[in-house]
């Protein structure tokens, strides 16, 4: 944070303002956000600002190496510090020991293998959080050291030591098209890249609240993205029905997908020990626990062989790409699935071979994270185009526009046609007039200076939604209460997590409703108020909710209809509702307030709630072949870097980034301008400078001390183009944006930093030592770390301050 | 979690504040906290007893005939923005500028920065360079010691318990009518704020007309277990022109000055070119005034 007397580094340049009358409603504008408020003035209450009487605190015990055979669990120690009410290990679960979404791989407590640094051993629960997790601290276990595997690469040679006993190859997925030969290709680029994981560093940890009635039925208030994955888990592990189960989300400051399947575990956790005790448990994480045992962003590494011909046009890819799951698989397997489907971009490709496996190790396991695999493989896949442009001597910008996607050719690997209009080339437009392509590289640049600027575009092609995989799951419930004062209820099952659906589904209401948007109050989601929805990822907050809400609306409306249309004297299919009316359509000045048409339903005792429902539309995949259509739709999204690198100090600023975003239509102008910003900045931190730093599947910079995200100061100016069309099939014509903002930003980065040194860069983050290094004996002092030192002490350099 | 302190005494005078320190020994001074609240919460540091130091007047900036005092519970901000300081010891400023960020230096002290040990300390190779001395109080008398001789190791400091820093004492140092200044401090890490350094360097050369040296003086953090004074660098630079050859020359020589690791901030290579560059960098700047 600068002093507050300093001049600001810049502004966001803003779009457009949007539709601003209320007779086109709220749709597209920037009404306050509903939370907003009460989030910057610090009102909002989290789970870890609940306290119910007699509530206990839980600790966990885990495990400190990564790999090992548990010998013994010693709990007296734990048990008897003052205020310890229940210590619970493997053995005294009631219900099943298992928390996997969709493999059962992973228990709930470790009994007798260690696999991963922050295996649990023990529960605590006690009085004070003190005492809870000093108690988790004298869990005194035995541990016998087994061989560990830590490269995912190596993890799949055999001989490798083994995660699980099934062996470490977990799936793989494949899609080909054409025939991956060398033969029509006049160059031929090969390259490995390395990219890193990452941190989602929310800023409230992860937390739940379990409040117990007898040993029949619980509730759980939760820190998560999923009410409904962390109802199932409570209901395994504590054998009950899932009507027993209730799961309230609470306000969530921030998931990023690192809410999405983990908290399944902190609330198993907690709701044991309620059981156990009988009492209300709330389980906080400490943010060095948190960081050190939950998911990741998946670490991956990608072999590439493409080829184009002299003309710029590509002839053939072929993706090898390898998933570190860690441990356990999570759902590593709907992760490579993206990964496998975004492997080669918007790009047409007359030949292509993909081919994503999964391997388990002993590191911590990836998870859910904005983004899903694609950031990982569109990086690689933006290295190498801009590798091949270089190749055949043509800018990056022209060897894209020679390559992408169009109304025309519009044929993705797995053999889909994207639906018209395809707007790859729009956005490519859009971001290099925003980010002043040309004119940056009409500028003469000094190559003698110690700050290099470079210029890198990247684009991304996003299946929204969730993939054909996790189609099951598509499905969402929506329920509307119109109140006898024409106020309105929303519930929906995707949850707010900062990202705007709130506001989302707050504008969609009004819109369908024709009401102001300050009259709709949308609830946090509540497994006992609406039918399992799915999970909040993928994009599809605003989608599914949105849906379901217009759904439950049709529904409402062949109730209220009638009722306005005897009010107002018409038929009821005249009726219009629009700016907190009912109207007679095309005679506006015939009309009665919805607050008159809630009354008169209320006086005559018709039912004023509805629900609504929706799911995807059936699709036809081969899962073995990777061919068909494994997303219903598409977005493009194109970002444009602008960076300073020192090169010498190897240290990168990134000034700028232009995003162009492929959206359907604006539900809510901030919400999405906001997403994007974030987006942007969370990838740029995730290229640059967020690192995670691990020693044998121990993560040794487990605190924001270290994990450096970008701050404030560090945030690029974002100029933001917004690229709307019609008929993408959400609600009122939109696409999920929380996704494509972060993907191809950290690609964008790497090839401005690339274009700034004239060295290629195959290792994610681009940290100083890392880009110093890259530079090898091009670096002017890179000699004196070759000479010999006097004066090497063995003291060392303490890690804290 | 909270942090496991008994007590906090909020004494009103200097001779109070040591009573209390005197009294318990897991008592600890606290100034700003910045250090020492992260320290406690996570284990990393004891106390039972906190003595906060925010009332004994120890926070000011005042000149003497030959130095300036600072004491030692200022702020980083009030260090920053002080005219004084900004003249004559501009690494000093510029380094209290860089530490954290803003809210951080309305709360940090120079008191805190020193006692707390870090090889990483940003206000070291400014002091190190100043050839700056601390006056220390205990209940058994004052005592002053150089800057250079406080720090043992990584955390550790030639404090002993139950003693205080009450004061930094900068000695002015006026160049020579026709000589020129150059005082700079640098600092590298991956963000523009909040971050611990990776390397750091000030660096203070006094310039003859004729264009060498008559003085230099350089200091190093974060590249071996203490701040570091690079007398062998300095050495090879003493009364030579800031060209090519000499520049080459102490690049080779600071590395005999430093002993750098791989942690988890970077690796020792990194460190030692990086200290290169900063070195070149400085004498480049002192070439060209
Ligand atoms: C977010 C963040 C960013 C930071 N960034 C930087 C940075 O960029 N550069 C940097 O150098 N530091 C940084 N720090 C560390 C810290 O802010 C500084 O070291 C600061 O100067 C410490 O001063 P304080 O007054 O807060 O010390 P405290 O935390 O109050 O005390 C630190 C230690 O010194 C002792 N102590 C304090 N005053 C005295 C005294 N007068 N006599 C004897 N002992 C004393 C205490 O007992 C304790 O052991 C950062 C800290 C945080 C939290």
């Amino acid at each position: 944070m600068p002093r507050p007397d300093a001049e600001p580094r810049h502004r966001t340049r803003g779009s457009d303002p949007g539709p601003r009358t209320t007779d086109h409603g709220p749709l597209g504008g920037r009404h306050e956000r509903p939370d907003a408020r009460a989030k910057v003035a610090g009102s909002t209450r989290y789970v870890g600002d609940l306290s119910l009487p007699g509530m206990l605190h839980a600790g966990v015990a885990v495990a400190p190496i990564a790999s090992a055979r548990v010998l013994a669990l010693d709990t007296a120690a734990a048990r008897a510090v003052d205020g310890v009410e229940a210590v619970v290990t493997a053995a005294a679960l009631p219900g099943a020991n298992l928390v996997g979404v969709i493999f059962p791989d992973q228990p709930l407590l470790a009994a007798d293998r260690v696999r991963m640094v922050g295996d649990r051993l023990a529960l605590v629960a006690a009085r004070t959080p003190e005492a809870a997790w000093r108690a988790a601290r004298l869990v005194e276990a035995t541990l016998e050291p087994l061989p560990a595997v830590h490269d995912p690469v190596a993890a799949l040679v055999p001989g490798a030591p083994l995660v699980h006993d099934g062996g470490n190859l977990v799936r793989t997925f494949q899609v080909a098209r054409g025939d991956a030969g060398r033969r029509s290709a006049d160059v031929v680029v090969e390259a490995l890249y390395h990219v890193g994981g990452q941190e989602h560093a929310y800023l409230e940890p992860q937390g739940c609240l379990a409040i117990p009635e007898g040993r029949s039925r619980i509730t759980i208030i939760a820190s998560c993205q999923c009410p409904f994955y962390v109802q199932q888990a409570v209901a395994r592990v504590l054998g009950l029905p899932l009507a027993a189960v209730r799961v309230e989300q609470a306000p969530t400051g921030g998931g990023f997908g690192g809410k999405e399947d983990y908290p399944s575990e902190p609330a198993a956790c907690a709701a044991v020990l309620a059981f156990a005790t009988g009492r209300p448990v709330r389980f906080v994480l400490p943010r060095e626990l948190d960081m050190q045992v939950s998911t990741k962003r998946h670490a991956m590494v990608v072999r590439h062989r493409w080829g184009a011909d002299r003309n710029g046009r590509l002839r053939f890819a072929e993706v090898d790409a390898v998933l570190d799951a860690g441990a356990y698989v999570g759902i590593s397997t709907v992760v490579a699935e993206r990964a496998n489907v975004s492997a080669i971009g918007p790009y047409d490709v007359p030949n292509v071979h993909v081919r994503t496996r999964i391997a388990y190790t002993n590191n911590l396991f990836g998870g859910a994270f904005r983004g899903f695999g694609a950031p990982q493989v569109t990086w690689a896949a933006e290295a190498t185009i801009d590798r091949l442009a270089r190749a055949v001597g043509l800018d990056p910008l022209e060897f894209r526009r020679r390559n992408l996607l169009d109304d025309h050719r519009r044929r993705i690997c797995t053999g889909q046609l994207l639906r018209r209009p395809v707007l790859a080339r729009e956005c490519l437009d859009r971001a290099a007039t925003l980010a002043g392509w040309d004119e940056f590289h009409a500028r003469p640049r000094a190559a003698d200076t110690a700050t290099r600027e470079g210029m890198g575009i990247a684009l991304a092609l996003y299946g929204c939604n969730l993939h054909h995989g996790g189609q099951r799951l598509d499905r969402s419930s929506a329920v509307v209460i119109l109140q006898a004062d024409g106020s309105v209820v929303v519930r929906v099952g995707l949850t707010e997590i900062g990202q705007g659906n709130l506001v989302a589904c707050q504008t969609i209401a009004a819109q369908a409703l024709g009401v102001d948007p300050t009259a709709v109050q949308v609830w946090q989601p509540d497994t006992t108020t609406v039918a399992d929805s799915g999970p909040t990822v993928a994009s599809r907050g605003a989608h599914a909710s949105g849906m379901a809400i217009l759904d439950a609306v049709r529904r409402l409306r062949t109730r209220l209809d009638p009722v306005a249309a005897e009010l107002l004297g018409c038929r009821r299919e005249q009726v219009e509702l629009a700016a907190g009316r009912a109207r007679v359509a095309g005679e506006p000045d015939r009309s009665v307030t919805i607050a008159q048409v809630a009354a008169e339903l209320a006086a005559r005792r018709i039912e004023a709630i509805a629900t609504g429902w929706y799911r995807s539309r059936p699709r036809r995949f081969d899962a073995a072949t990777g061919e068909g259509e494994p997303y219903e739709f598409y977005a493009v999204a194109c970002h444009v870097a602008r960076v300073a690198v020192d090169r010498d100090l190897g240290v990168v600023r990134v000034e700028e980034v232009s995003a162009a975003h492929d959206v359907g239509r604006v539900i809510h102008r901030d919400a999405l301008e906001g997403q994007i910003q974030g987006g942007v900045v969370q990838g740029v931190g995730w290229g640059t400078t967020e690192r995670l730093a691990l020693d044998h599947g121990r993560l040794v910079n487990p605190s924001f001390t270290d994990y450096l995200i970008p701050t404030f100061a560090d945030a690029p100016k974002v100029n933001i183009a917004i690229v709307e069309s019609d008929g993408a099939g959400g609600p009122f014509g939109a696409k999920g944006v929380g996704e494509p903002a972060l993907i191809p930003a950290a690609a964008a980065v790497r090839n401005a930093v690339v274009a700034a040194l004239g060295v290629e860069l195959d290792a994610l983050p681009l940290v100083p030592p890392a880009i110093v290094a890259a530079l090898g004996d091009a670096h002017p002092f890179a000699w004196v770390a070759e000479e010999e030192h006097e004066h090497v002490r063995s003291e060392t350099v303490a890690p804290g301050r | 979690m909270d942090v496991p302190v008994q007590e906090v005494i909020r004494p009103a005078t200097i001779a109070e504040a040591l009573a209390a320190l005197a009294e318990r020994e897991d008592a600890r001074p606290i100034a700003g906290g910045t250090d020492l609240m992260v320290q406690l919460r996570d284990g990393r540091r004891r106390a039972g007893r906190l003595v906060d130091l925010g009332r004994l007047g120890l926070a000011g900036i005042r000149r003497t005939r030959d130095a300036i005092e600072v004491g030692a519970a200022t702020t980083m901000d009030a260090i920053a923005a002080s005219a004084e300081i900004k003249r004559s010891f501009p690494a000093l400023a510029s380094a209290a500028r860089q530490v954290g960020a803003w809210p951080i230096q309305c709360r940090a002290t120079l008191g805190g920065n020193l006692a707390n040990g870090s090889p990483a300390a940003d206000t070291a190779p400014p002091l190190l360079i100043a050839e700056a001395s601390v006056t220390i109080a205990s209940a058994a008398g004052t005592r002053r010691l150089r800057v250079a001789d406080l720090f043992l190791g990584p955390g550790r400091t030639a404090l002993t318990p139950g003693e205080l820093v009450t004061s930094v004492r900068l000695p002015l140092d006026e160049p020579a009518p026709g000589e020129r200044v150059v005082e700079r401090f640098t600092k590298v890490g991956p963000r523009r704020e909040q971050v611990i350094s990776v390397v750091s360097l000030a660096g203070r050369a006094v310039i003859r007309p004729d264009g060498t040296f008559a003085l230099v003086r350089l200091a190093f953090g974060s590249v071996a277990p203490v701040p570091v004074r690079a007398l062998t660098a300095e050495r090879a630079l003493a009364g030579r022109r800031p060209d090519a050859a000499a520049r080459r020359d102490a690049a080779r020589a600071v590395q005999d000055d430093i002993a750098p690791i791989d942690d988890v901030r970077a690796p020792a290579r990194y460190r030692r070119i990086a200290a290169a560059v900063l070195l070149d960098r400085f004498l480049q700047e002192a070439a060209r005034g």
